[in-house]
């Protein structure tokens, strides 16, 4: 059927189909667009009859929409006809119900007589009714995620407010990546999270949301920004519930940048929510704290061995280094103790030396039969370039490093020529 | 290596205006004001700007215009910081910028300021806040992860306000560089695939860090021609995938960046032809 043939009245009756589906199955949790020849194989794998009426299937010859069992599936041969009308009705309606709230806006209370409110209410539920099916297929348009926002901000109501996040569930279960859902999201949960107490519950599933949209869409950069940005609202205790209960998902996603980046956002949420506490607690915070940075070290290293030559390891393993040396140094500033500050130091070498051994057992390049190995020489070794270069301690702790930077100066050409570029990085050549 | 394919991507960026009955194009004409000025200002960069009737286009984004002054992505829809950008810059580009009530557009602007000096994209608030990262790059929200587009707009509206000096040029450009993978293409961020985008947000973020020597440009040149569709016009996110308006764009700029023969050159804080700035600059 040429696209060109749908005419007015058709496309309006294909919208009024949709919607009604919509309407009568308020628990639908996927959408797809799907070919036509598809729903005879869709129709079969159901053992559906040609009998319509039971088991809510709409209709056994609907080759534009089939429902059943809260999915939704459209006809692909109906999408511009179908995406016209709805936007087409939306902005009608939107139209309409912005000059009628001017209008009672401007007027005085008095005159605004039932007539006129009772206009309003139905433009209301026609923008609400056409905004969610334009939505569903064109899940970026802002205008009509904004007169969601227009509307249910005039009404204040937890259970409109609880809907939108529905709405935006749906529309991410087809659309992981966004950017207009993710975002009234969080304009929704501000406006729950400004009235409603049930927020630490609201912030628990919109957690456990991220991580199933992030296991169907990998290195899903909105969703774990979305996670990110929930971890303002944590408290110390949430971060720390957070980041025991994501680890096993990390170490199974070693590829995923965003993940461990969200793992990096949590301990320095954790830091960040250790100071300004009484004099007492401060210090078994900071041993918290420590051993915190501490095993995400030790993970880091076993999933580097395990998993050889991951970028996203080797970087995290950069913040994680800077952090320990932050606390080891301050530890080593705030002791009053000469004892305890040679103890310091002597951690501080143990740890380099841990690295030092680390570069070594990940610098041999076993075989080039992949690419594998020939990728973790390189990042081990632009690694602790790194680290030498940013940490000041480094650079003072003389002939042993020198020792150390010649090997590495064969490693790295061995292994990325490319790079060696980083060998002029002035911190370095002004030490040596 | 190949060639640009200059005659195709002229005739490929007029084609899409054209098209505009597709199921795609009108699940993406809230953004037509973005896909203005990514087809103007790359006709623009390959001298071919006359081709385009320039009242048609003005007379469209000024309907585009809110009563607020900002202007929006297409006629009737809401306005947003980020159409009004594309609106102003395709003025410029077309040397129409007296059509505007500046002083109302800027109202606009400055309007959307926060307290914190951060910007909201429209009146419902969404900040696109820009922050350091311990790597030495930026991201969307406080504490959101080092992106490469993030990074640009961040290092670009540094640049812009002469305060780069709060930059670790090294740090970030070390991030920068590694970036570029075996094919000579860019990624946004770690354990990515190149994508012909990045070619101008990594590359125009080195330019402006003046670290731009630590990425291989030759190899970044033959990536980004290896992009094109050579038979129908248009430049893809990487080798054999569909182009679209935005990756043409973003590869010839890239291109320009990279003072390949041929094309205007661009400035890479503003993403607008380094002539179309001199005008504006020097008219004052």
């Amino acid at each position: 059927m040429n696209e060109n043939s749908w005419d007015e009245n058709r496309a309006m009756d294909l919208l009024n189909q949709f919607e009604a589906i919509l309407e009568s199955d308020p628990l639908i949790d996927e959408v797809g667009f799907i070919h036509p020849s598809q729903f005879v194989t869709l129709s079969n794998e159901c053992g559906e009859s040609g009998d319509s009426s039971e088991d809510g299937a709409f209709g056994p010859k609907n080759t534009k929409f089939w429902n059943r069992d809260h999915k939704l599936g459209i006809s692909t041969e109906v999408l511009l006809p179908l995406c016209k009308a709805a936007k087409s009705a939306f902005m009608d309606a939107l139209k309409q119900y912005k000059n009628l709230c001017s209008f009672s806006d401007n007027n005085h209370e008095d005159e605004n007589i039932m007539f006129g409110s009772l206009s309003c209410l139905s433009f209301e539920s026609e923008v609400m009714k056409h905004g969610r099916a334009v939505l569903l297929l064109s899940c970026d348009f802002g205008t009509a995620w904004n007169s969601r926002k227009l509307v249910v901000s005039k009404k204040q109501q937890l259970s409109m407010l609880m809907d939108e996040l529905l709405l935006s569930a749906l529309v991410l279960s087809y659309s992981p990546k966004s950017e207009q859902a993710w975002s009234h999201r969080r304009w929704v949960i501000k406006m729950i999270a400004g009235k409603h107490s049930n927020l630490q519950d609201i912030m628990a599933k919109e957690s456990e949301l991220v991580e199933k949209i992030a296991e169907r869409s990998k290195m899903n950069y909105r969703a774990w920004n979305h996670r990110c940005w929930l971890v303002s609202y944590m408290t110390r205790e949430q971060m720390l519930h957070e980041l025991k209960k994501s680890r096993d998902w990390a170490g199974l996603h070693v590829a995923d940048n965003s993940c461990f980046h969200y793992r990096r956002r949590l301990i320095l949420g954790i830091s960040e929510n250790s100071c300004c506490k009484q004099e007492g607690e401060n210090s078994s915070y900071d041993v918290e704290n420590y051993q915190i940075v501490k095993e995400e070290l030790d993970l880091n290293e076993v999933l580097i061995k395990r998993y050889i030559g991951r970028e996203a390891l080797w970087l995290h393993r950069r913040f994680l280094s800077l952090c320990m040396i932050r606390h080891l140094t301050t530890m080593h500033d705030i002791s009053c103790h000469p004892e305890q500050k040679t103890s310091m130091d002597n951690e501080i070498n143990i740890f380099l030396d841990n690295e030092s051994c680390l570069l070594n057992y990940c610098s041999t390049i076993q075989d080039t039969e992949f690419e594998d190995f020939k990728a973790q020489a390189m990042y081990s070794a632009v690694y602790f370039l790194w680290l030498i270069t940013q940490i000041p301690q480094f650079r003072e702790i003389d002939l042993q490093v020198k020792l150390r930077t010649e090997n590495l100066k064969t490693i790295l050409h061995e292994a990325c020529p490319e790079r060696s570029f980083l060998w002029g990085f002035p911190d370095l050549n002004g030490s040596f | 290596m190949g060639e640009l394919a200059v005659d195709k991507h002229v005739h490929y960026i007029l084609s899409v205006e054209k098209r505009k009955d597709s199921f795609e194009s009108v699940v993406m004409d809230h953004l037509r004001m973005n896909g203005a000025y990514w087809g103007l200002t790359t006709l623009d960069l390959l001298g071919k700007l006359d081709i385009v009737n320039a009242d048609e286009v003005i007379s469209w984004i000024m309907k585009c215009q809110h009563e607020s002054g900002g202007f929006a992505g297409n006629i009737g829809h809401d306005p947003h910081i980020l159409y009004t950008l594309s609106a102003v810059q395709v003025l410029a580009v077309s040397n129409k910028l007296d059509v505007l009530d500046t002083d109302k557009v800027a109202a606009y602007i400055t309007g959307l300021q926060n307290e914190d000096g951060s910007f909201s994209g429209d009146m419902w608030g969404e900040v696109d806040t820009s922050c350091k990262n311990l790597d030495g790059g930026f991201g969307c929200t406080p504490g959101g992860e080092s992106h490469a587009g993030q990074i640009f707009c961040c290092v670009g509206a540094l640049a812009i306000t002469g305060s780069l000096h709060h930059v670790d040029k090294d740090l970030l450009g070390w991030w920068l560089c590694e970036r570029q993978v075996k094919s000579g293409g860019l990624n946004g961020r770690p354990e990515k695939l190149p994508d012909v985008c990045y070619s101008w947000w990594v590359l125009s973020s080195l330019i402006m860090i003046d670290r731009v020597h630590w990425i291989d440009k030759e190899k970044l040149v033959k990536f980004i021609l290896d992009c094109q569709d050579v038979k129908n016009g248009g430049i893809s996110d990487r080798p054999d995938d569909a182009v679209d308006v935005f990756h043409t764009y973003f590869g010839v700029a890239g291109l320009s960046l990279l003072e390949y023969p041929g094309l205007k050159a661009i400035d890479p804080a503003y993403a607008l032809p380094v002539d179309v700035i001199n005008r504006i600059f020097f008219s004052r």
